[in-house]
């Protein structure tokens, strides 16, 4: 046990806002940036256009959704910093492949900075002392310690909760919603669950809008959050609206979706077929997976 | 009740397409929704479907798709009783307008959505990719081809949803209110497309104008029950039906009005021709210079909106659907991170902070359901007032009042989700009454109304004393309610005239493709139908044929009387007194057979 001074807590309180500060200012990225040009709605639309023709935008989607998952899978077991920071630069290499703007990335990452950046204060503080750690006291009080080992196991949470977020983005959106819906369907995810999925996406915002006018139709007659009754039972009775609206939606989407001859099964329009190149790309990433754990287990036993 | 005037069968020689025999339907609360139904509807037919809200029209044709299965009588389509694989193919050829267009575009995006009927119909996808673009095309959406629904403006929404249907080339189409809400040139579409259908069309709308050019066949239900059969025109034409059954707009033919409005000038200490707005400088309530809003796709929605409105004023704000109506009012109630300056009572509004106009102004939105979130009205009305710290012996004054000014006196108790459309309507009206704003703005405050309802809005709206934003594109409530309008188009205010001035402005068209006088034609064609009738009673002719004298077949110019009916077009004094136009006692018309007549006059 080592004693450093009391000043050192500084820093340490500080680190998650600086992270999520230096992160933010790093990406560069404002709060409500609004393109300036309507997009051309006339040919299909992913959420970014300037990567497709990428090795990850043609390939098969069930190939792509299996290598993945299975490598980030392999990536949340690495017990290595060494391996994660390589786990890590993979996650960027498949983006940079994909062509997806930085920025989409990042904010994803900003996302879970936030929460991630606590367990660089807390792990340190809470992790139990074991044999050969070696851990901090800061002046005289000597129940806070700082452990090292804490500190290593936080890096490598965020080292690996990172790469899996950068490499959802490869997965995820280099293929429109319904075509990574019916790939999922493919590979054995049940139908129900797929349509679930895909009606939600379409009704969340829906939803949303719905729940925003009511808010301002209340706002504009003076609504105030505050911590009283007056308030809880004003969103107790915004909520069950907002629950009867919904249900009520619901019954009439399923109405109109029996109407256009819905008998239980959404219409696809997507074939796959796999090719010579699917099967290397997929061989490839699964290799690269084990390798990653393989690498890790050397590490570990030495 | 008045007495059915034609049997329940509209005869026409085609072969049946549906039949309905004695149908009968019960929600499960015991509320009979319909019973005794009998009709037949033959290839070709266009139906209006028509009466009160409540009459059991949307229960109806959710029998007639399969939607319900009757609970006693039958639903034949095609010769078959609607059930297991029929109904399936039945499903496939019929074509089902829901009210509200998000109920019907479930899809990804708009080509997902308009390809989803075909593909269920097993089309192969060159076949599905042809069907869903010349659908798309016909309601002028292709443009828009790849939008996600959620992001397509209302007006988009409708024709989407109606291309989603065309694409299935439907044999029996079924529209439930398709025209609500939407801008004359989006209605045109509408009208235009549903012109050149060629299928079967059953229409249910409250819009008597819109139902006169597109059917030829009213099936009107009152409490659940087939109540006429007859031709459209003679239901226009009858207007004790139309007043039963919740279509009689009468109330708009501006003679009947002028009265009226001229009393409320003067309550206003206006004259007539002081309809264009005062010249004096007042301080202005509300006052915009440039102001900008891009929504978070990048859509310019503002593109330097400047406005000025003085207190008292009545305005009217009309536009294309996106033109930047609603926006503009979410700006102005400080709602959306706009740009530019926007001062309200002389004071600075911050965007995004408009809790100092909240407290002066009330608005009423176009789904008044958005509005509503208490579990009574006396809460509803009564939210305003407390959410700003008033005493509770206060509040229930201010609450009585309002409910008193909507006429809605006795509904303290009762619950705003079971209330009609109206009721609801004159219930948002209330709840922002109550907080006596000096603004009020109503955004489309005639949406889903029956012309009964329209009839009572406006009057409780003739007799406000406030300042009013209208965004209507009902050209009567602007031209009954308002002294100046403002064109909105692409996000500006193109023109800012008197409401005279507007009503008499024939460019209208070449700037944004809107005719506002087109229903007011619609309009009088209507009325002139129904002040056509005919009366029988004895009176001279003067003829000039061949006639017989016993044996003596003869021609010469003669007189004689008998009766025999003649259509008139009658008018209204102002008394309300019924007058037909001066008729000469003597005159010649057409008498077939008359030559086969003995005769008996002077020579």
């Amino acid at each position: 046990m080592q004693q450093i001074s009391l000043l050192w807590l500084l820093p340490v309180l500080l680190v998650p806002l600086v992270v999520y500060r230096g992160f933010r200012i790093l990406l560069n990225i404002k709060a409500d940036e609004v393109p300036q040009n309507e997009r051309d709605w006339t040919v299909p639309q992913l959420e970014f256009t300037q990567g497709e023709g990428s090795p990850i935008h043609c390939w098969d989607v069930r190939f792509k959704l299996a290598s993945f998952l299975f490598l980030s899978f392999m990536i949340v077991s690495l017990q290595q910093i060494q391996m994660a920071i390589v786990a890590l630069l993979l996650a960027l290499a498949s983006y940079q492949l994909a062509d997806i703007p930085w920025q989409r990335g990042g904010k994803r990452l900003l996302g879970m900075t936030g929460f991630l950046a606590m367990f660089l204060l807390m792990l340190p503080l809470t992790a139990v002392p074991q044999t050969g750690d070696q851990v901090f006291v800061f002046g005289q009080i000597e129940w806070l310690r700082f452990n090292m080992r804490g500190l290593d196991l936080a890096v490598l949470i965020i080292l690996r909760a990172s790469a899996v977020a950068l490499l959802m983005e490869p997965m995820l959106a280099t293929a429109s919603l319904p075509e990574t819906l019916a790939g999922l369907e493919r590979m054995g995810v049940p139908p129900r669950l797929t349509q679930l999925l895909l009606i939600s996406h379409r009704y969340l915002h829906l939803f949303v809008h719905e729940a925003r006018r009511m808010q301002i139709g209340m706002e504009v007659r003076g609504f105030r959050k505050a911590t009283n009754f007056a308030t809880l039972r004003s969103v107790g009775n915004f909520i069950g609206m907002l629950f009867v609206r919904s249900f009520e939606r619901t019954e009439r989407v399923h109405a109109a979706m029996l109407a256009r001859g819905y008998q239980g099964r959404w219409p696809q329009a997507v074939n796959f077929k796999a090719r010579r190149a699917d099967y290397s790309k997929a061989l490839l990433v699964v290799s690269l997976g084990l390798l990653l754990v393989f690498c890790d287990q050397l590490l570990w036993q030495k | 009740m008045h007495q059915l005037i034609k049997p329940n069968r509209f005869d026409n020689a085609a072969e049946d397409l549906i039949h309905v025999k004695d149908l009968g339907y019960t929600y499960p609360d015991g509320t009979k929704a319909l019973e005794k139904i009998d009709f037949q509807v033959q290839a070709g037919d266009r139906i209006a479907l028509v009466g009160h809200n409540g009459s059991g029209k949307t229960t109806l044709v959710k029998h007639l798709c399969g939607l319900l299965s009757p609970q006693q009588g039958t639903v034949v389509y095609k010769g078959n009783a609607l059930g297991e694989d029929h109904l399936a193919t039945a499903r496939l050829e019929i074509g089902l307008l829901f009210q509200d267009p998000d109920d019907q575009l479930f899809g990804h995006s708009l080509y997902e959505d308009v390809a989803f009927g075909p593909r269920n119909q097993g089309l192969a996808e060159e076949a599905v990719d042809l069907a869903v673009r010349q659908a798309v095309a016909s309601v002028g959406l292709e443009d828009l081809l790849f939008k996600p629904p959620h992001a397509l403006s209302y007006g988009q929404k409708k024709r989407a949803a109606l291309a989603g249907l065309l694409a299935m080339q439907p044999e029996l189409l079924i529209l439930d209110e398709p025209t609500a809400n939407l801008d004359p040139l989006q209605e045109q579409v509408f009208i235009d497309l549903l012109k050149n259908y060629q299928g079967t069309l059953i229409l249910i709308s409250h819009d008597l104008i819109f139902l006169y050019e597109l059917c030829n066949r009213a099936l009107v239900l009152d409490a659940g029950r087939v109540h006429h059969d007859y031709p459209l025109k003679e239901l226009v034409e009858h207007r004790p039906s139309l007043r039963e059954h919740g279509l009689d707009f009468s109330f708009r033919f501006a003679d009947s009005r002028q009265q009226d409005i001229e009393a409320r000038e003067e309550r206003r200490n206006l004259t007539p021709d002081a309809e264009v707005r005062p010249e004096a400088p007042l301080p202005a309530l509300v006052e915009t210079r440039d102001l900008h809003y891009r929504y978070p796709d990048g859509t310019a929605a503002l593109c330097g909106v400047n406005l000025k409105i003085s207190p008292g004023e009545h305005v009217a704000l009309v536009g294309e659907n996106g033109a930047g109506k609603s926006t503009l009012l979410m700006s102005l109630l400080g709602l959306l991170p706009f740009q530019g300056s926007y001062h309200f009572a002389g004071q600075k509004i911050v965007a995004g902070k408009g809790r100092l106009v909240w407290q002066q102004t009330g608005m009423v939105f176009q789904d008044c359901a958005d509005q509503l979130v208490c579990p009574t009205c006396y809460d509803e009305v009564a939210f305003a007032p407390r959410q700003f710290g008033l005493k509770e012996s206060e509040v229930e004054d201010l609450v009585y009042n309002a409910l008193k000014s909507v006429k809605l006196d006795d509904f303290s108790d009762r619950v705003p989700l079971h209330l009609s459309g109206g009721e609801r309507k004159r219930l948002a009206l209330a709840s922002v009454l109550s907080l006596q704003p000096q603004l009020l703005i109503l955004d489309e405050p005639t949406a889903g109304l029956d012309p009964g309802g329209e009839e009572m809005l406006l009057e409780i709206l003739a007799d406000l004393d406030v300042t009013l934003l209208l965004v209507c594109h009902d050209i009567f409530f602007v031209r009954e309610l308002t002294e100046r309008t403002l064109v909105m188009h692409r996000g500006q205010i193109a023109l800012d005239y008197s409401t005279k001035d507007f009503l008499e402005d024939k460019n209208l068209t070449t700037l944004n493709g809107l005719d506002y006088t087109y229903r007011n034609r619609c309009a009088l064609q209507i009325q002139e139908l129904q002040h056509r009738h005919e009366h029988a009673h004895a009176h001279r002719h003067h003829h000039d044929h061949p006639h017989r004298h016993g044996e003596l077949l003869h021609s010469h110019p003669h007189e004689h009387e008998h009766d025999h009916p003649h259509t008139y077009t009658h008018s209204h004094s102002k008394d309300g007194a019924h007058q037909h136009p001066a008729q000469s006692l003597y005159h010649d018309h057409s008498h077939p057979d008359h030559e086969q007549e003995d005769h008996d006059h002077d020579h």
